[in-house]
């Protein structure tokens, strides 16, 4: 790797995580990147210079070099707000058809679905159905989902003990998610930035910590693709510092804000354009006989 | 208002790197090398808000420790912590049925203790508005 | 049926993750083979060992590790975050090393079983001629040799 494949790098993470790779570490990246580099049959300094125009590797490269223990309730008050506020209302909305779906969009080692799926074990009444969609654009991570394994040290990350005994069972060093929380949980793979086709509608999508990761256009077309994909009373969920404030006007339109405890959530403003070409009769047509 | 934390293991390394993570989060800290010792501390007083506990320790070990503490109504607001590397599933389940409020599986890192003291709410974060 | 050894892959899994969590993302420990039988390849040593004892069935066997001298001290300072480090403070750091290494192979291994304290030399290990290897791992931490294996006394019941 050269000095300067390794100082651009380092002005890549800096600028993405805040994390910052002094000079002295060129092995840690050479070893953490070269996998990488490998599987696409390039030279590291190649794949540094392709992370600016890739996003796909650039979510990989830094997912790679970023310390990548992700905890589970992370933040804890999106889940706090997702228990107290969101699901009481979904469950009075969808009291006819009792089904709630969640879309975990860029889930990554599973640990937001299976916290969710956590949560509605302990929360959705009896005769209701969930089902999580769990989407990543790598599909090594949603191997991970599907075994839903995870190391000792992970598990250590947010998760409160009394859950680890009850949603858990020991394999070897690792702790595996008990069956019926697997059963709540499909994977597909999906690339935020790519058409989001026969997906349907949920009732919260969570889009957390992902955005930081595409350009503003991308962004943009992302959160305007996703309206038409959260229920009309549905919510999305952003990280922490994330908002659609300051999107661009017709983005920004589609959403508006509502505060549930310490928690921001975005709602659909408008419906989604219909797709069908379905004329209703004119209202001069008699029904009936 | 400070937390007051007592960290309870045989090991002075492990006390070290725990007492620095707490100091860290602007934590009183107080060490016991073994259950017998750190209830004599709780006894001579002033009680601790949270003890962080081992499990295997010479003389009293911290299951016993955390037995002592459940059975005394004095102590019913200390919060309990264990901090071990037993780690299998029915020693985690015995330590929380004793009284343990919460389980860390060593090794740990500094963020894997911060986020336990949150869902303890013992943190500045994890104070409820 | 006893189970005579812990998976090898279960125990780098442990070294690692204990290595990691205390010794810091910036300096990895690499995995570095070394063929069998060899000897620990540095020529000051320090050395730790810790037994887990079985009864009524449960495994027993000994963890040790071998550290390269510069290892064991530097990882003292890491992990005691002192600057100046003394013998006492190697004993107190490694001990603690091979506590949570053998804890964790206890936890994987059948009991009931009990774990003794850590002993600490200043030395290579030396193993009895009747204690059998059931599972090794070799690395690199800063350049320099690390070694963590795992013996039993006999294969078989207990």
């Amino acid at each position: 790797m050269s000095p300067h494949g390794f100082q651009s790098l380092a002005a890549l993470v800096r600028r993405e995580t805040a994390m910052v790779y002094e000079p002295g570490k060129e092995y840690l990246v050479e070893a953490r990147l070269l996998p990488l580099a490998t599987a696409l049959g390039v030279d590291i300094d190649t794949y540094i210079s392709r992370l600016g125009t890739d996003p796909t590797e650039r979510r990989k490269a830094l997912d790679a070099l970023t310390i990548n223990e992700t905890s589970w309730f992370r933040d804890h008050s999106p889940y706090q707000a997702f228990t107290e506020e969101m699901l009481p209302a979904v469950l009075a909305a969808r009291a006819d058809r009792r089904r709630i779906s969640i879309w975990s969009a860029a889930c990554s080692s599973g640990q937001e679905a299976y916290s969710i799926a956590m949560l509605l074990d302990q929360h959705l009444p009896a005769g209701w159905t969930a089902e999580i969609l769990a989407t990543d654009v790598s599909t090594a991570m949603l191997t991970r989902v599907q075994n839903g394994r995870y190391s000792q040290v992970e598990m250590n990350r947010g998760m409160p003990a009394t859950s680890l005994v009850k949603y858990f069972t020991r394999a070897g060093t690792d702790w595996e998610v008990v069956p019926r929380l697997r059963q709540m949980v499909r994977t597909r793979h999906l690339n935020l930035a790519d058409p989001y086709l026969g997906l349907g509608t949920f009732d919260v999508v969570l889009l957390r910590n992902v955005l930081i990761y595409f350009d503003d256009v991308t962004k943009a077309d992302i959160l305007r693709r996703m309206s038409g994909h959260v229920a009309a009373d549905g919510y999305l969920l952003l990280g922490a510092s994330e908002t659609t404030l300051g999107m661009p006007s017709d983005v920004a339109s589609l959403w508006r804000r509502e505060q549930l405890g310490r928690v921001q959530a975005h709602r659909p403003v408008l419906a989604a354009p219909q797709r069908s070409t379905y004329v209703p009769p004119s209202s001069t047509t008699a029904i009936g006989a | 208002m400070t937390v007051r934390a007592m960290i309870i293991d045989d090991s002075r390394a492990m006390r070290s790197i725990l007492r620095r993570i707490l100091t860290g989060l602007e934590f009183e800290t107080s060490e016991a090398g073994h259950g017998q010792e750190a209830l004599d501390q709780l006894t001579a007083g002033p009680v601790p808000d949270l003890c962080l506990v081992d499990w295997n320790m010479p003389v009293m070990d911290g299951y016993t420790f955390i037995t002592q503490v459940r059975a005394n109504p004095a102590w019913r607001n200390v919060t309990l912590m264990m901090v071990t590397t037993e780690s299998e599933q029915s020693q985690i389940v015995r330590a929380l049925a004793a009284g343990a409020h919460e389980y860390v599986i060593k090794p740990f890192t500094p963020d894997a203790i911060v986020e336990k003291l949150e869902i303890l709410g013992l943190t500045s974060k994890g104070i409820p508005a | 049926m006893s189970v005579a050894a812990p998976e090898l892959t279960d125990v780098q899994a442990i070294v690692e993750q204990v290595w990691s969590s205390f010794l810091g993302e910036a300096e990895p420990l690499l995995p570095q083979p070394v063929p069998a039988g060899a000897p620990f390849p540095a020529e000051d040593a320090w050395s730790a060992a810790i037994t887990v004892n079985g009864t009524d069935g449960g495994w027993s066997g000994m963890v040790t590790v071998e550290l390269a001298e510069k290892v064991a001290f530097s990882l003292t300072a890491e992990m005691l975050g002192v600057e100046d480090v003394e013998d006492g403070d190697v004993a107190d750091a490694v001990g603690e090393l091979v506590n949570m290494i053998g804890g964790n192979i206890k936890s994987l291994m059948p009991g009931p079983s009990a774990l003794s304290l850590p002993v600490v030399a200043a030395g290579r290990a030396a193993h009895s001629s009747e204690a059998v290897e059931v599972a090794r791992f070799d690395g690199l931490w800063i350049g320099q040799p690390v070694r963590v294996s795992v013996h039993v006394t006999s294969i078989g019941e207990n």
